[in-house]
């Protein structure tokens, strides 16, 4: 067995395993099953490492042979390994935290666990193809996997909706995916990445119907619909959706397609892939502060955050890509945090409700300091890995002159730091909520808490010494896309080898956030056990009260009107309308004409393809 | 010998067997009619390309016409008109061309080459004359129309597959017209498809959508054209058969049609609600089944004959495909169970179900498990020696 295909046969045996016990374990052993098998497949992966950082490349076959000429075969470089550890590490936190969160599921978990594996696989066999075509059966894959998961309660009408538009938005757009290898199989006669003749074959055109693949399932506006309806499925299905599993494998496909050609398309698809991501920032976070349900709220969050990772992979520079794969990493890990957070809170309270939620804190102290964590590393707080993220990108814009873009990455800043305010002081601190009066609300137990306090330690962990994740993963992956590596970080994410404008306008950032921190610090007055008063972002509030999830959802909603008629959802609505008038029209015509009367069809046909045959 | 037809309409006759022994499906006459029309359709293969061969396709699919008079005299009656006037305009074809050895004078080679389109159009049910196949749809039991698509339409198109090295000069000249053919069935089906309120119908309309994609490889030929449409083939026999195997239990258990007003018959109904998402993705063109491995070759196929234009139009069909088999899906099969009664499927119609929902799985995982069978029948095929 080839150490390079290991991973994969690891979490596709436990996924064997799983079928076949499927009668004899409990739901906690099958929970423990695969996390065993997801935490082998995370030590395999890390014993890649090693290789990948001396530049080596492993190649193995993993269906040999599949189908005439193709092989699903591996080619393991940098990048390869940097979505495998992350698949691997926060899939294993995230299925540890499901024994106990799946243990009372009456039935389907065998089912949910058998699918958590082949997903992450899945990711694993994407990040590891050698070629378009092995990437692209395992992208659909994936998007099977993302179909089922979300779909887990099928009986439920909101699950199932959910799962319909996953499926219906990613694989539309994934026939981009699907047209260009096409287009590149014909001109060059090979799909390997790193063929030359396929470089020459990777025109604009086929990087522009691969970027539409990646935007779909990256959540890049327009196509980022799917993702808030997605919700309905249970909490570690949307943490390894949203962190590691299914909306990176888009920035995946983005990155990978710097090998092709070394990156010529980025020419002519650079400015609007960036358009796109900064577009992407600010409507996702405009839409999250709208929100009370917190697990739609994080979703608009993972929008906006992928709006920052994509700009940082449009940008095209070393710095550029090594925060791309920096920002996807950490966002892996604090958005993983984030939505275990809100499942330990739905799985105490029964809601996710903002306006039901309060005085959390006090009931879920370890689960609101793990909240806190994460909600500080997504806005960027200093000492937190989002904040090192944050900074690299608007150290790579600056060196690229794009003042723009550093605008709009701050703007999304700001406004992320006070969704997550909003979310923060509604769901743990203040008083409970009447919703929640009366009743007996436990902290998650250990398992869970071991595993989103895993990944929020490692939040603070990389953010206090970065280069503990830049040079072992993150310089490697940069590598191996056919750039040098000559980014120097410090602790704390101090870029010791960049100019003077970068480093300055970084530490007005860092000083401007300190700032705002204690500003909001003081407004707050130090929330213990009972109420506090927050910013309100507008005229003080009477004493005694405090602004809700309602008023600033209220008042977001009120200053960013025209937004949210940016909403590409009634488009969509339209497009399908119209298409089944239309298919109601070619009916009633159609029976009228060629079903009720067939020897006019008959007729029409004849006469129509003697014509044809006569007239070749 | 036929190595890959004849084993899989012996399965399909067995698979059908078993599940209708379950789920009944027609009376005594209908099981006379059945085991006749898949044992000529068998002799058929084993007889080969030549007048015995036709003369046991055209008796297979009169035999299929036993299944549906015995349910619906008026479906009947139009699948009599199609295949009769079919069969008449495909064998006067193969009469003018001596089975595609002669090519005659003009005229009179594209009069055999327009009586082979109308001919084959008819029998196939292609756009615009698929007259019968939504009426046989609506009015006879699933396994009627699963086994006139998945045997009768399957040795019909196999038919024209062995014709194709035999008489290149009837295809290439005219491929565009072909192309047509193949382009107004593809689009056309997929379109009607997505207008069908009953499930029965919206299968035979995507069958019609599909045979449109298969037909486009038979029209541009070349290795991956016929590799193609042969994959293809086999992933639309299978696949057919298990979706109207599983909307055929789904009615038994109702006690009535399926129609995109059902709620929720997973519930009641977990095999074939799985066996119908199954069938459904591979049709769709879906990795890892079966169907991707033909649909995969068939882009390329159409990259080749009709440039962007037509993979985009192919992009449309199958995009039209899939919003009209996921609501299906989200109807019909999942959400919270309706409030009409359903009986549990029996056993073995589960596991026939099952069975036949995997297979083009474990093929799509491992198509070229089945590439020496597909290698020998193309390069067959390509020399003219299929028997």
């Amino acid at each position: 067995m080839h150490p390079t295909t290991l991973p994969i046969l690891l979490l596709l045996g436990g996924f064997a395993v799983q079928i076949l016990l499927a009668r004899v374990l409990t739901p906690v052993g099958k929970g423990v099953l695969a996390t065993a098998a997801t935490l082998a497949a995370f030590a395999a992966s890390l014993a890649l490492v090693p290789g990948s950082m001396d530049g080596a490349v492993a190649e193995a076959a993993l269906l040999a042979p599949w189908d005439a000429g193709f092989t699903i075969g591996l080619r393991v470089d940098g990048l390869s390994v940097l979505f495998m550890v992350m698949g691997t590490g926060i899939g294993a936190a995230i299925l540890l935290y499901s024994v106990r969160y799946m243990e009372h599921e009456a039935q389907g978990t065998t089912r949910f666990y058998a699918t958590m594996l082949v997903f992450i696989a899945g990711l694993l066999v994407l990040a590891g193809a050698a070629d378009m075509l092995g990437a692209y059966v395992a992208w659909e894959v994936i998007g099977l996997c993302s179909y089922t998961l979300v779909g887990f309660w099928y009986r439920q009408p909101a699950a199932a909706d959910g799962a319909r538009k996953v499926l219906v938005i990613t694989h539309l757009a994934g026939y981009g995916f699907l047209i260009g290898l096409v287009l590149v199989h014909s001109r060059a006669g090979s799909l390997a990445w790193t063929d030359p003749a396929v470089a020459d074959a990777f025109t604009s055109g086929v990087a522009a119907l691969f970027i539409v693949a990646a935007m779909a399932k990256s959540v890049m506006f327009p196509l980022h619909t799917w993702i808030p309806e997605a919700m309905n499925a249970p909490t570690p299905v949307s943490a390894l959706l949203h962190s590691a599993c299914y909306v990176k494998a888009g920035v995946y496909l983005i990155a990978r397609m710097y090998v092709v050609g070394d990156g010529r398309w980025l020419a002519a698809m650079g400015t609007p892939l960036l358009a796109v991501g900064c577009v992407t920032i600010l409507v996702g976070v405009i839409f999250a502060l709208a929100q009370t349900d917190l697990k739609r709220l994080l979703a608009f969050h993972t929008v906006s955050q992928l709006g920052y990772i994509v700009v940082a992979l449009a940008l095209g520079s070393e710095l550029g890509l090594a925060a791309a794969l920096f920002y996807c990493l950490s966002h892996a890990l604090f958005k993983g945090t984030l939505f275990l957070c809100a499942g330990a809170v739905q799985h105490a309270t029964g809601t996710r409700d903002l306006r039901e939620l309060g005085g959390l804190a006090a009931s879920m102290p370890g689960t609101a300091r793990v909240w806190i964590v994460a909600a500080a590393s997504i806005a960027g707080v200093p000492l937190t890995n989002g904040f090192v993220a944050k900074w690299l990108v608007f150290g790579a814009a600056l060196d690229k002159g794009l003042l723009a873009v550093v605008l709009v990455g701050w703007i999304g800043s700001i406004l992320t730091a006070f969704s997550f305010l909003k979310a923060t002081v509604n769901a743990f601190y203040g008083a409970p909520s009447a919703a929640l009066a009366g009743r007996t609300i436990h902290d998650a137990p250990p398992s869970m808490m071991v595993g989103m306090g895993a990944m929020a330690a490692l939040c603070l962990v990389f953010g206090l010494a970065p280069q503990l994740l830049m040079l072992p993963i993150v310089a490697p992956a940069v590598r191996s896309l056919g750039f040098g590596w000559s980014v120097e970080m410090g602790w704390l994410g101090i870029l010791t080898s960049q100019g003077t404008l970068a480093v300055t306008v970084g530490a007005g950032a860092v000083l401007v956030s300190g700032l705002l921190g204690l500003a909001v610090y003081r407004l707050a007055q130090a929330p213990a056990g009972g109420l506090v008063s927050v910013y309100s972002g507008g005229e003080p509030l009477p004493a005694g009260d405090r602004p809700g999830a309602v008023d600033f959802a209220g008042m977001a909603e009120h200053a960013f009107h025209p937004v949210y008629s940016l909403d590409p959802d009634p488009l969509y609505r339209t497009l399908w309308h119209g298409l089944t008038r239309i298919a109601g029209r070619a009916r009633v015509l159609a029976r009228a004409t060629l079903e009720d009367r067939p020897s006019l069809a008959i007729g029409l046909a004849a006469a129509a393809l003697a014509a044809g045959v006569w007239l070749v | 010998m036929d190595m890959v037809l004849i084993p899989l309409f012996a399965g399909i006759g067995v698979a059908v067997g078993l599940y209708a022994r379950a789920v009944p499906q027609g009376g005594r006459s209908w099981w006379g009619f059945a085991a006749a029309t898949v044992a000529l359709a068998l002799a058929a293969r084993l007889a080969g390309h030549g007048w015995a061969g036709t003369l046991l396709a055209a008796a297979a699919e009169l035999a299929a016409a036993g299944m549906i008079w015995s349910q619906s005299p008026a479906a009947a009656r139009k699948y009599l008109l199609a295949i009769g006037l079919g069969i008449l305009a495909t064998s006067a074809a193969l009469a003018l061309t001596g089975f595609g050895e002669i090519r005659p004078a003009t005229p009179l080679d594209r009069l055999a080459v327009a009586l082979l389109m109308i001919g084959m159009a008819l029998k196939l049910g292609l756009v615009p004359v698929y007259f019968w196949l939504p009426a046989v749809a609506r009015s006879c039991s699933a396994m009627t129309t699963a086994l006139i698509i998945a045997v009768v339409d399957v040795g019909t198109f196999c038919e024209l597959l062995a014709l194709r090295p035999i008489a290149p000069w009837m295809f290439e000249p005219y491929a565009a017209v072909w192309g047509a053919l193949a382009v107004a069935s593809l689009l056309g089906g997929a379109l009607l498809a997505l207008a069908q309120n009953e499930l029965k119908p919206m299968l035979a309309f995507s069958s019609i959508d599909d045979m449109g994609y298969l037909l486009l490889g038979l029209a541009a030929g070349g290795a991956e054209g016929l590799a193609g449409a042969w994959f293809g083939i086999l992933g639309h026999a299978l696949g057919k058969l298990v979706l109207f195997g599983a909307v055929g239990a789904a009615e038994w258990s109702l006690g009535r049609p399926v129609t995109l007003q059902t709620r929720g018959l997973s519930s009641r109904l977990p095999v074939a609600g799985a066996a119908f998402m199954l069938g459904a993705l591979g049709f769709i063109g879906i990795p890892p089944t079966l169907g991707f491995a033909g649909h995969w070759r068939l882009y390329q196929t159409g990259l080749e004959l009709g440039g962007p234009a037509l993979v985009a139009a192919m992009a449309a069909a199958s995009a039209m495909a899939l919003l009209c088999y996921v609501r299906a899906i989200h109807r019909t099969w999942l959400g919270p169970m309706g409030s009409h009664e359903a009986r549990a499927l029996p056993r073995l119609a589960a596991a026939v179900l099952l069975v036949l929902a995997l297979v083009p799985v474990a093929f799509g995982l491992a198509p070229d498990r089945l590439r020496p069978a597909s290698e020998i029948h193309v390069a067959a095929i390509r020399t003219g020696s299929v028997p």
